[in-house]
Order: structure tokens, then C-alpha cells, then sequence
């Protein structure tokens, strides 16, 4: 097992239900500092629920959310705390419609962490540049292509410091041929040390980038280990017939 | 004696008085009434079963009755309830005032509802309070939705206003009365009246239309509901 000290995320026996719906059942997982995880699985699964629920963006119904050895209370404040050191990236971008991509990265930092212009206006840039955006500054998100809006809400993410990046199916809602700039933004963050939690169908991708996989299916984790393993030699039943099916129809 | 019957311009001056109280008044109600809109309108999303069905009940309560009526109960319902005589413009200001926000409630109502709840979810994600989701991110994009149709009321509520004449307050249709028991010539000035009341919506119709336009260029075109919304008022 990993030092303790170097998990940063351990969720115990997360249970949630939407209705009748048993979407989340007993699911249990850590995160170790410097990783990326990568959750795969059919439609339906509960991953981005369980993203969501990580974030706080949907109430648990049992169960612990452990972040840095703090247990998240979901009805008290301390989700704003948890939730200025978890990012999140949305499948639809959600860039705020009426801000301009500059705007977008400045406010939480404004508001949230109480930067001054300055700061806030520096660090958005540094972080533009980061994604090759520096020129889109003044644009609004209407004006900018699904890839490069995307790479602007990775921006406005990063701009919070967050300890942990959860990305729900980031480049599902791309053309294909912008999927890559942003799977780039997304390798070059592996490889700074930026923990993740990626939900993906791009098998190929979650097995170059993440250290672990985990298989969902049914609100359940059937599965999870090395990639190789996953891959090459999965143990279940259920994460061969899936795998078959996704890599057998790309 | 030889009664005076013809118009003078004196009159039309007076009739044109009359018109800037209108407007002046309803400008005033507009305000009052954005504001008690703003809070019953956003009162009418909230979780909270008990506002959400305060809030319901005053909306339906005043659309569900005329404003005649209403302008009636506060004119004689203010000196008894409250023991307070009031003017008639007061009368006149909180009537349509009255009037006017639960109208505007149910236009911020479908506005605020019409904002995407991704926007929320980010909002919260990047750790945004509640009332920061709301001022920084909710309202400046309601708003862009709000605005047309209220405007469209304002228009609607000046028409409307002509029933104050009743109470007693002296604004346009009142003055033009006034003007007609001295020269006994209703069709001239009544036409003059409504060429008046004309230009006056006609001209904010002009005002809105451009508001839009100059608004339009930097908003997406996927959040521009205003144009599916159907501009539903009074
Ligand atoms: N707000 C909600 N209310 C009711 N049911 C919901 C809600 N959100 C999700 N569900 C249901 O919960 C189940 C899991 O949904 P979820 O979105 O977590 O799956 P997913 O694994 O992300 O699927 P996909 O790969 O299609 O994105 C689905 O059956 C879905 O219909
Ligand atoms: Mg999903």
C-alpha cells in the first residue's frame, strides 16, 4: 500500500441514489498526490455522478469523502474549501456566456480567492499561454472553437491552484479533429504532477496517461489496477466484454 | 355669458403636463416594481417550498384580478388599514406599483430559469458562494433575457396607467378630461390623447429595439433565448 500521507482523495463506501435509481453502490477509491486516475465504463455507469459527487456538485447519501486527511461535511462550509481545491471540467465547457475568455479566469480568482486585478490579470495569462490561448483573451466563448473553449475552461480551473482536476468527458463533445489539442493540454498536465480524476472513452488516451484505471459499471467499481493489466489482462467478466466492445469498434 | 369652446394651445401644454406625469409615474413604478419583481421573481425559483408559494400566491392573485380593482382596494384600503390619507399620485404609485412587479416577477422567473444550469454547476465548482453564483454569473445572464419582455411591460403599463384617471390623480387621460368639461370637443382631444400615448410607446419601442441591438453583438448566439422566448406582457 502508499504512504498514507501521499493520498489525497479516499472516498469510502460512497452510496447515492437518484430516486429508486441505486447510481453510486458502495464505491471506494483513493488518489495518490502526482497521479492520474482514469475511470472507463459504459453509459450509465455513474462516473460522472461520482465526479460530481467528489466536487460536492451532488449530495452523497452514504459514506466518507476524505480530501488531505479532511473529511468533507457536504451541508457545512467547508464545500467551498473543498471545492477551491477541486477543479472541475465539464464535458458542455461551461465557460460563463457573458464573460470574455479573460473575464472567465479572472473572476473566481477575484472573487473566490480575492486576487487583486493584477494578480488575477497576470495569471490568467500565464496560464493562456500555457494552453496557446494568450490571443483569445478578449474573446467570448461563442466566438471559440469547442477545443479551444475547453482549453480555456482547463485555464480557469488551474487559475483556482486546485490539488485535483476531475474531467468528465472533456473531449466527448469536440469534433474529432480538436480532441487532440486538448488530450495535449492534458498529458502536458500529467506530466507536471497534476493529480486527475479522468472519466474518458478515449481508451487509448486513459491508458498513456493515467498510472491506474478503474472500471465502472452498473454504480459499481468491478475493476481497477495498472493500465497494462486492465488492458491486456482483465480479471472480470464484465471489463473484457466492455473493452471488447469499445476497442473492437474504434 | 358665451361659453369658450375652442383649445387653446394653453390646453395642449396642460394635456402635455399630463403626459410627463404619466410617464414619470410610470417610470417610478417601474423601478419600484423591478426591485419587489427582482426579489418575487427570484423568491419563485427558491428551494424553499414556503417562498416559492408566497411568492405564487401574490403573482397569481394580482394577474388573476383587474388592476382597476386593485387601484380601488389601495386607494380605499390605505386610510383604513394603515390610518394614513394619502395623495393620489402615492395611490397611484403604489397600485401600479403592485401591479407592475407581479408582471415582473414572472418575467425574472422564466429569465432566471433560463440560464443554464452548467454555468451553475461551474460557478459552484470554482468554489462560488451561493449569493456570488447568483450576482456574478445568474443575473448578468437573466438579465439579457429580462429586459426585453419588461420593457415590452413598460410600454403596456403606461396604456394601463390611463385607469389612475379614476382615483382622482391628474396625469394624461385625467388632464385631457379636464380639458374636454371645459370645450365639450372629446374627439379632438381624445384623438390628440392617443397620438400622444403613441408616440410616447412608439418611441420606447424604438429605445428597446435599439437596446437590443447594441447589446446583441458580444452575447452567443446559442444564449440569445429572447428570440425564442415569446414576449408575453400583460
Ligand atoms: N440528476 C439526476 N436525476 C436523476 N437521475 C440521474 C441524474 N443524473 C444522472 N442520473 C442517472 O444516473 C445514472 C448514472 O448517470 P451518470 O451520468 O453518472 O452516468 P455516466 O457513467 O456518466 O454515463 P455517460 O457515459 O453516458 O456520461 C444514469 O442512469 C442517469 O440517468
Ligand atoms: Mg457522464
Amino acid at each position: 500500500m502508499v504512504d498514507r500521507n501521499l493520498i489525497l482523495l479516499e472516498l469510502k463506501n460512497i452510496n447515492k441514489s437518484f430516486g429508486n435509481l441505486h447510481v453510486l453502490n458502495d464505491v471506494s477509491m483513493t488518489v495518490v498526490q502526482g497521479k492520474v486516475v482514469a475511470i472507463i465504463g459504459p453509459s450509465g455507469s455513474g462516473k460522472t455522478t461520482l465526479l460530481r459527487c467528489v466536487n460536492a456538485l451532488e449530495s452523497i447519501d452514504s459514506g466518507e469523502i476524505v480530501i488531505e486527511n479532511k473529511r468533507v461535511n457536504p451541508k457545512s462550509r467547508n464545500v467551498h474549501e473543498l471545492r477551491e481545491k477541486v477543479g472541475f471540467i465539464f464535458q458542455a465547457f461551461n465557460l460563463f456566456a457573458h464573460l470574455t475568455t479573460l473575464e472567465n479566469i479572472m473572476l473566481a480568482q477575484r472573487i473566490v480567492k480575492k486576487r487583486s486585478v493584477k494578480e488575477a490579470r497576470e495569471r490568467a495569462f500565464s496560464l493562456l499561454r500555457k494552453v496557446g490561448l494568450e490571443d483569445k483573451a478578449n474573446y467570448y466563448p461563442s466566438q471559440l472553437s469547442g477545443g479551444q473553449q475547453q482549453r480555456v475552461a482547463i485555464a480557469r480551473a488551474l487559475a483556482m491552484d486546485p490539488k485535483l482536476l476531475l474531467m468528465d468527458e472533456i473531449t466527448s463533445a469536440l469534433d474529432p479533429e480538436l480532441v487532440s489539442e486538448v488530450l495535449d493540454v492534458v498529458i502536458q498536465l500529467a506530466k507536471d504532477g497534476m493529480t486527475m480524476i479522468i472519466v474518458t472513452h478515449e481508451m487509448g488516451f486513459a491508458r498513456n496517461v493515467a498510472s491506474r484505471i478503474i472500471f465502472m459499471d452498473n454504480g459499481r467499481i468491478i475493476e481497477q489496477g495498472e493500465p497494462n493489466k486492465i488492458f491486456n489482462n482483465p480479471e472480470q467478466e464484465r471489463t473484457r466484454d466492455f473493452l471488447n466492445k469499445v476497442l473492437n469498434h474504434k | 355669458m358665451k361659453l369658450d369652446t375652442s383649445i387653446y394651445l394653453l390646453d395642449w401644454l396642460f394635456i402635455l403636463k399630463g403626459a410627463g406625469i404619466t410617464l414619470f409615474l410610470c417610470l417610478n413604478a417601474m423601478v419600484f416594481g423591478s426591485i419587489l419583481g427582482l426579489i418575487i421573481g427570484t423568491m419563485r425559483t427558491s428551494k424553499l417550498s414556503i417562498l416559492k408559494y408566497i411568492s405564487g400566491a401574490y403573482i397569481y392573485i394580482i394577474r388573476g384580478t383587474p388592476l382597476l380593482m386593485q387601484l380601488f382596494l389601495v386607494y380605499y384600503g390605505l386610510p383604513v388599514f394603515f390610518r394614513i390619507i394619502v395623495s393620489a399620485y402615492t395611490t397611484a404609485l403604489v397600485g401600479l406599483t403592485v401591479y407592475a412587479a407581479a408582471y415582473l416577477a414572472e418575467i425574472v422567473k422564466a429569465g432566471l430559469q433560463s440560464v443554464d444550469k452548467g454555468q451553475k454547476d461551474a460557478a459552484k465548482a470554482l468554489g462560488m458562494t451561493s449569493w456570488q453564483e447568483f450576482r456574478s454569473i445568474v443575473l448578468p445572464q437573466a438579465l439579457k433575457v429580462i429586459v426585453p419582455p419588461a420593457f415590452g411591460f413598460f410600454i403596456a403599463l403606461i396604456k394601463d396607467s390611463s385607469l389612475v384617471a379614476i382615483i382622482g390623480f391628474i396625469e394624461l387621460t385625467r388632464s385631457s378630461r379636464m380639458v374636454i368639461s371645459r370645450t365639450y370637443q372629446p374627439f379632438t382631444i381624445y384623438l390628440g390623447v392617443a397620438v400622444i400615448y403613441f408616440v410616447i410607446c412608439y418611441g420606447l419601442s424604438i429605445i428597446s429595439q435599439k437596446y437590443f441591438k447594441a447589446n446583441r453583438q458580444d452575447i452567443p448566439k446559442a444564449s440569445q433565448p429572447w428570440k425564442t422566448v415569446a414576449i408575453k406582457v400583460s
